[in-house]
């Protein structure tokens, strides 16, 4: 018997409601739908979805406020739909405690992608035995988080211990986008000054190191005003959720 | 309500000024009262100039009228009638206070009336840009929305009777043109990020190769296969701008380069960093631009003489006219020997640099 994951999509807008919710329900999801803020709250306490899909602009309730009101109980990954391109917003919505976002107009493998990675990490909390942590592997890199040590096609990568740090969050984070609030706070701990900019000279030098061309970059893409993202690790890709 | 403040305010300031001097004067022997109507003169003078209307001028005179007789003529902290030329001083004191205020009342409305027709033409100005953008924008988006329109009703009226292949050639027509109205949409959004009033961005200081790679990453998600070869300085650059809309022009002019040059060479895209300013070139190896229509390139009504006409990159080219503006920088076209090239700068701001 193969368990599906429920996924919650809150949208207003019916004909994204019906597209995404054929979409998931083809690739094997099972799929719960609310048009208004009151009736996602109401199945989230009932239901306990494994993931919810949430567009902002909802016409009852501000988006965020689901979130805060989720959040308050249940790490459930949330994915925020977003039509705006205002960055503020996103990174609002992100660091209410959204997992990830995802901005209209989005394609399908866009959204599966970014529905797996989300689930995978929401997963990952559960499995916290010590045999977990293996190498980040994507392309000809591969970081090994026990010895620290992060190669390109074998050949090792000297990285400063600031510049491992950040890569190291972004690969144990991979597939999702790491706000750069995020990152500093982690990095350099919560009382780092709040601009980014020392981020971003550590985040150019890294890419000098690790990419071939550091403008069209293979592993971290920079997503602007928002933060990073660091290309999924290829060892959860090839495990889909339908086979769990 | 804080305008009469004001004016009561620069009125008694001034009086309360002249009158301490006066008092001065007066004490330090000088008993002369023309010479000390001469400070209360100028205080009216003031007055005059600097508050609006009349009220206050004449009041002010009327007080100084006033205090010279009690304070500085014999005899003194008395009201006396009876001097001599009592009257003249102050009809004359009378007459200053009124003239000026006349005078500055005047220039001041002088000046708010130059100032509102020269809004107003901005205004009207601005009105004709606006019509003109809207009228190219609705004749371009009819024609990608009337393709989508009856494609799909194609498809739905005839589901039965087409053939798989022609049901999946509509629909790609479909999902392309939408694509298309995507790309329009974006563009027209991103000019209303450009503050109307003072035709200026927000700019904040960003990673050039970041803004770089995200406008590929986004090309890249409408056009796959597209090859791009970026040239920058090793150096970490930062150039203060509003990193959406610069994304928006380097989009619009590498698909440019990349779908209209009808060439299957890579572009090239060069970043140079000079004294004052960053330089981006975008250099294809394909038809050229053409030489006739080049000097009204970025106006809005370049099309290309290909067969589909309507994808013309009229309204995109303008609109990286018009953000490159609100950058303060340039944008040039021209053609080399073998296709076409743009050129964009962007100022460098000293405050920016940064040592790395």
């Amino acid at each position: 018997m193969t368990h599906k994951f429920t996924v919650l999509i809150i949208e207003d807008e019916k004909n994204i409601l019906t597209f995404v919710s054929k979409v998931l329900k083809k690739h094997e999801y099972k799929v719960l739908c609310a048009d208004t803020g009151k009736e996602a709250l109401s199945l989230i306490g009932s239901q306990c979805p494994d993931i919810i899909l949430l567009d902002l602009g909802l016409p009852d309730i501000d988006g965020s406020s689901i979130i805060r009101e989720v959040r308050a109980w249940s790490s459930t990954p949330i994915i925020v739909i977003s039509a705006r391109s205002a960055e503020k917003e996103k990174v609002a919505a992100l660091d209410l405690g959204a997992d990830d976002y995802i901005t209209k107009p989005f394609g399908t493998s866009e959204l599966l992608a970014r529905i797996r990675t989300s689930l995978r990490h929401s997963n990952r909390l559960y499995t916290e035995s010590s045999l977990y942590i293996r190498p980040y592997q994507c392309g000809s890199m591969l970081l090994d988080f026990s010895k620290r040590i992060l190669t390109i096609d074998g050949e090792e990568i000297h990285l400063t211990p600031i510049e491992y740090k950040i890569v190291a969050y972004l690969a144990q984070n991979s597939g999702k986008v790491i706000t750069y609030a995020a990152i500093l706070s982690n990095v350099w701990g919560p009382y780092a000054d709040s601009d980014n900019k020392i981020l971003r000279v550590n985040m150019a030098n890294i890419r000098r190191k690790l990419e071939k061309d550091p403008a069209q970059p293979q592993y971290i893409y920079t997503e602007v005003g928002v933060g990073y993202r660091m290309k999924e690790d290829e060892f959860d890709i090839t495990s889909s959720p339908s086979a769990e | 309500m804080k305008n009469l403040l004001k004016n009561l305010g620069t009125t008694l300031m001034f009086l309360a000024v002249s009158s301490v001097l006066s008092f001065l004067f007066f004490h330090l022997g000088n008993k002369n009262p023309a010479n000390i109507a001469l400070f209360y003169i100028l205080a009216l003078i003031l007055i005059a100039l600097n508050t609006d209307g009349y009220v206050y001028g004449i009041c002010a005179s009327i007080f100084c009228v006033a205090a010279v007789n009690i304070f500085f003529t014999y005899p003194f902290f008395k009201m006396d009638f009876t001097l001599d030329g009592y009257p003249v001083t102050f009809l004359v004191m009378l007459a200053v206070s009124i003239i000026t205020s006349t005078t500055t009342t005047r220039i001041k409305k002088q000046k708010e009336i130059l100032d509102e027709r020269e809004r107003k033409l901005a205004e009207t100005e601005k009105e004709r840009i606006r019509a003109n953008l809207l009228r190219a924008v609705s004749h371009d988006l009819r024609t990608p929305l009337t393709s989508i329109i009856g494609s799909s009703a194609s498809c739905m009226e005839d589901y039965e009777t087409l053939a798989d292949e022609e049901k999946l050639e509509l629909i790609t027509n479909i999902n392309e043109d939408a694509g298309w109205l995507l790309n329009m949409v974006e563009n027209l959004l991103t000019v209303t990020r450009i503050q109307d009033d003072s035709g200026k961005v927000k700019k904040s200081p960003e990673v050039v190769e970041e803004v770089i790679s995200e406008a590929i990453t986004r090309m890249r998600k409408r056009n796959p296969d597209i090859k791009i070869h970026v040239s920058m300085p090793q150096d970490f650059l930062m150039v203060p701008m509003d990193a959406t809309l610069i994304e928006q022009v380097l989009i619009n002019l590498l698909e440019n380069a990349c779908v209209h040059s009808q060439s299957v060479k890579p572009v090239d895209l060069t970043v140079a960093s000079e004294e004052d300013f960053v330089c981006f070139k975008i250099r294809d190896y394909g038809i050229g631009l053409d030489e006739m229509q080049l000097p009204y390139i970025f106006e809005g009504k370049y099309t290309c003489n290909t067969v589909d006409s309507y994808r013309g990159i009229g309204i995109g080219l303008s609109i990286c006219k018009t953000i490159i503006t609100a950058h303060s920088g340039t944008i040039t076209a021209s053609n080399h020997e073998n296709g076409a090239e743009f050129t964009f700068t962007l100022p460098k701001e000293r405050e920016y640099e940064y040592d790395a």
